[in-house]
């Protein structure tokens, strides 16, 4: 157990330390859902209603944590592949699952960077009135949607084993995370046929819990229901995990030669 | 018992041809070899590229599913059991990939000591042992993107030995390196192998397989085409005589002819800069000169020498043959 | 004539090269769905907000889009070459460099302009938006001088490629800056004025003002101003582009900083 923990944490710390040796893919992280970000609050402050643009403040904060995770998550297997370790790793005795999932919460560890960046930027830049009602409650909120993020992008990263275009889905699904999670639009405004997709997807449960959290709602059992879809997300992976490596052991894809 | 037992081992890959019309071509890179290696011998697979050295040693170590055939490393299943074979054995592969570049030598070395089940206050002695024994110490907390070619492959034995495996299986390790760090690593494996370790060892370099190895596999196109230890390959070509011909224009033409002669074990030919040598092989006792440039005649001829077989004629005979088929 | 030739080959071969590596598995999310997306999610947000409506963020976002190859392939024209080290060869080849570096825009510019055409027809589709026959000519009109003029700002940064390391990255802001500034979602009215300003200066802006007048029922003579304006803009990036690679040419060949540092 402790094993398996000092597995988890030095991967998340070694992965945090490679990511953030990157200047400006860092740079880029925080300023990319800025950019969205300003968009979203000049198009609510011209609508006019305060409190949408409040909502849609804490709502545009987690954008960047999906950004981060969805846009490294897929490509992060191809860079092991490239630079020859994911041999290494799959010849380890340790499960594989258990080193890729450091790899996606060190990506939405450095997305909550950007969650505080939204924020900061949307009180300074455009004096948006945001106070956080229960800010530990908040914060608790906050980094379950991350591990609840990174676990879909567990899903993503073990996918790319075997399919090497898989990086670019990645990118193509910012959008659509964007829009049916509930992060700017309200999930009850979209098509009938897209709620049901809203409702399996963890962040879904996680944005509501923030915003219960910063407007003084009660988070706890959109916080449960975000937690029990993560652990889903994360054994359907693991499984699919298990499957990939073996058919990648059968193909001979582990290796770039 | 033998540390490791291969018994008729296949593998096939299946090559794609073609984005529109999806051909598919079977291709056999390791075609029924079996062997056995013993607990503490350093075992040498030798053979040129290409010559399904790699391939083999992935399925060894479990990175790779046979096609067909058996393989049991320390009593294990490498195809049943990987985990049980995993955590007992080390990898390492020659070049300068396979490590996390923009972290420390130190940092690499921690997350394989986790990853290896390393317990946590037996890390930081382990690591600082290696390191010592690599001749990294003092370097380990810089990181690796400016290591050289030399440190980078030191950095990888260090790393494969971390668990303390019953076997190391080190792939074409003195690959790209340069004479100097090859000498100091084949001290490495040497000393390793010394004390009880289990090595089994590619390399298409034959000195290097000579001077390290109790024995010796030669590989050639998939199969295995002679094995022995080096004493025992040296003596296949032992008794005889070899005439080395210096040929300004084609020999080619004149192969058949010569390997007609009487006497002719075997002739080869081999490019040596703008020459072509003509390399001929007879039984003990005879001497070939004169028929073989009768062979030659009309074409101009350059240094004709005659020497005592070396490993690397047996080493080019038998690959050579295979190459033939 | 072999300007010409250096013109429409060159440009070809080296578009080609710098996307050779792209399968259909990469190009169609990243030039047919990804607009669509984007389109689907401010009209959603302006929705939400209770601004624009979906026409105005179709017509935004569909233009705003052709600057995703506009500004990638340009601005990585000069940083693919310094990567795989054919840079020095080029500039060692005595070609012209006007017709050299124009050629290369070329089919970047058709390749904005598909892309914004497509995003505008599935967009259409996907909002059930309808676009009067009778606009679409010089809605066609509007898109490419919009993808040329953003084609000229995407030299300038491929220029910038001469000194910055990083050129995705600048790319990426430059690309933001446009989405924020050029009245994409938000109508420049609706800006403060500083930041109108500053939107009114770069490539974009007056494209799609003329696109969305035009959808709007304005005839050809009511947009031309506008027309005019944006490939004005254009040409004046792409002068720039080509006089700083000029300098940074000559300047880097004395201080040896053209290869990868």
């Amino acid at each position: 157990m402790t094993a398996t923990l000092r597995l988890l944490g030095m991967g998340w710390w070694l992965q945090m330390k490679t990511r953030s040796r990157d200047p400006f893919d860092g740079i880029l992280n925080i300023i990319y859902p800025l950019i969205f970000a300003t968009t979203v609050f000049m198009m609510f402050r011209e609508g006019g209603d305060e409190s949408a643009l409040i909502t849609a403040a804490v709502g545009a904060s987690v954008m960047g944590v999906w950004s981060a995770v969805a846009t490294s998550a897929a490509g992060s297997l191809q860079n092991e592949r490239r630079q020859g370790t994911l041999e290494l790793l799959v010849a380890a005795p340790a499960p594989f699952p258990l080193l890729v999932v450091p790899m996606t919460l060190a990506m939405a560890t450095l997305g909550l960077y950007s969650l505080v960046a939204t924020l900061l930027w949307g009180r300074i830049v455009f004096q948006i009135p945001i106070s956080i009602d229960q800010p530990l409650v908040f914060a608790a909120a906050a980094i379950v949607t991350a591990a609840g993020i990174s676990l879909m992008g567990f899903l993503l990263a073990v996918t790319a084993v075997r399919y090497r275009a898989a990086w670019a889905l990645g990118t193509a699904l910012e959008f659509p995370i964007w829009i049916v999670c509930g992060f700017l639009i309200p999930v009850a405004t979209l098509p009938e046929w897209v709620q049901p997709i809203s409702w399996i997807l963890p962040p879904t449960w996680g944005v509501a819990a923030i915003q219960d959290a910063a407007f003084g709602g009660t988070p706890w059992v959109n916080i449960a229901i975000c937690l029990g879809l993560s652990a889903v997300y994360g054994v359907i992976g693991a499984l699919l995990a298990g499957r990939l490596v073996n058919a990648a052991r059968t193909h001979a894809t582990l290796a770039l030669t | 018992m033998p540390v490791i037992e291969v018994a008729d081992l296949r593998r096939t890959y299946h090559a794609k041809t073609g984005i529109r019309r999806r051909s598919s071509r079977e291709v056999e890179a390791v075609r029924g070899i079996s062997f056995e290696v013993e607990r503490g011998e350093l075992f040498g697979l030798l053979g040129p590229n290409g010559a399904g050295k790699t391939t083999t040693i992935k399925m060894l170590i479990t990175l790779l599913l046979p096609t067909s055939g058996s393989i049991r490393v320390l009593g294990f299943d490498a195809v049943t059991e990987p985990r049980e074979v995993r955590s007992r054995v080390g990898y390492v592969f020659g070049g300068d990939r396979g490590l996390y570049e923009r972290l420390s030598g130190l940092d690499n070395l921690r997350y394989f000591a986790q990853l290896y089940g390393v317990p946590a206050h037996e890390q930081m002695a382990r690591i600082g042992e290696l390191l010592e024994m690599v001749g990294l110490s003092g370097r380990e907390r810089e990181r690796v993107e400016g290591y050289s070619r030399g440190m980078r492959q030191r950095l990888h034995i260090a790393r494969g030995l971390l668990h303390r495996p019953e076997v190391l299986f080190l792939d074409e390790p003195s690959i790209g390196i340069d004479p100097v760090g090859a000498r100091e690593l084949r001290d490495t494996v040497a000393a390793l192998a010394s004390t009880g370790t289990t090595v089994l060892l590619t390399t298409h370099y034959m000195f290097e397989a000579d001077s390290l190895c109790d024995r010796i596999a030669v590989i050639a196109g998939g199969q295995i085409v002679a094995h022995g230890t080096p004493a025992e390959l040296k003596g296949r070509v032992a008794d005889g005589n070899v005439v080395e011909v210096e040929v300004f224009g084609s020999a080619e033409g004149s192969l058949d002819a010569v390997r007609a002669l009487t006497g002719v074990s075997s002739a080869l030919v081999e490019e040596r800069g703008q020459a072509q040598v003509l390399v001929v092989r007879s039984g003990p006792g005879i001497d070939v000169t004169a028929p073989v440039l009768g062979c030659l005649s009309g074409i101009p001829l350059g240094r004709v020498a005659m020497r005592e077989p070396t490993l690397e004629d047996a080493y080019v005979e038998l690959v050579g043959a295979q190459d033939v088929t | 004539m072999t300007s010409l030739r250096i013109f429409f080959l060159g440009g070809w071969t080296s578009y080609r090269a710098l996307f050779g590596w792209l399968s259909p598995w990469i190009l169609i999310p990243t030039f047919i769905i990804g607009p669509v997306l984007q389109i689907v999610f401010f009209a959603l947000v302006g929705r939400t907000a209770g601004v624009g409506d979906d026409t105005f963020f179709l017509i935004g976002n569909a233009i705003q889009y052709a600057s995703i190859p506009c500004l990638f392939a340009m601005g990585n024209t000069i940083g693919g070459e310094r990567y795989s080290q054919t840079l020095s060869l080029l500039l060692a080849s005595p070609a012209r460099r006007v017709p050299l570096f124009l050629g290369r825009s070329l089919p970047v510019i058709v390749n904005g302009l598909l892309c914004s055409l497509i995003a505008l027809v599935l967009g259409s589709l996907v909002l059930r938006v309808t676009i009067p026959v009778s606009a679409i000519p010089m809605l066609v009109v509007a898109v490419t001088v919009a993808a040329f003029s953003c084609t000229g700002l995407g030299l300038a940064i491929a220029a910038l490629g001469l000194r910055v390391r990083d050129v995705a990255v600048l790319s990426n802001i430059v690309m933001g800056v446009l989405l924020v500034f050029c009245g994409v979602n938000v109508a420049l009215t609706a800006m403060p004025d500083w930041m109108a300003a500053i939107g009114n200066s770069l490539p974009l802006t007056h494209g799609i003002e003329a696109a969305r007048a035009t959808v709007a029922g304005a005839s050809a003579a009511d947009v031309s101003g506008l027309i005019v304006t944006e490939v004005a803009i254009g040409s004046a990036y792409l002068a720039l582009g080509l006089l700083m690679l000029a300098y940074f040419e000559r300047e880097s060949r004395r201080s040896a900083t053209l290869d990868l540092a």
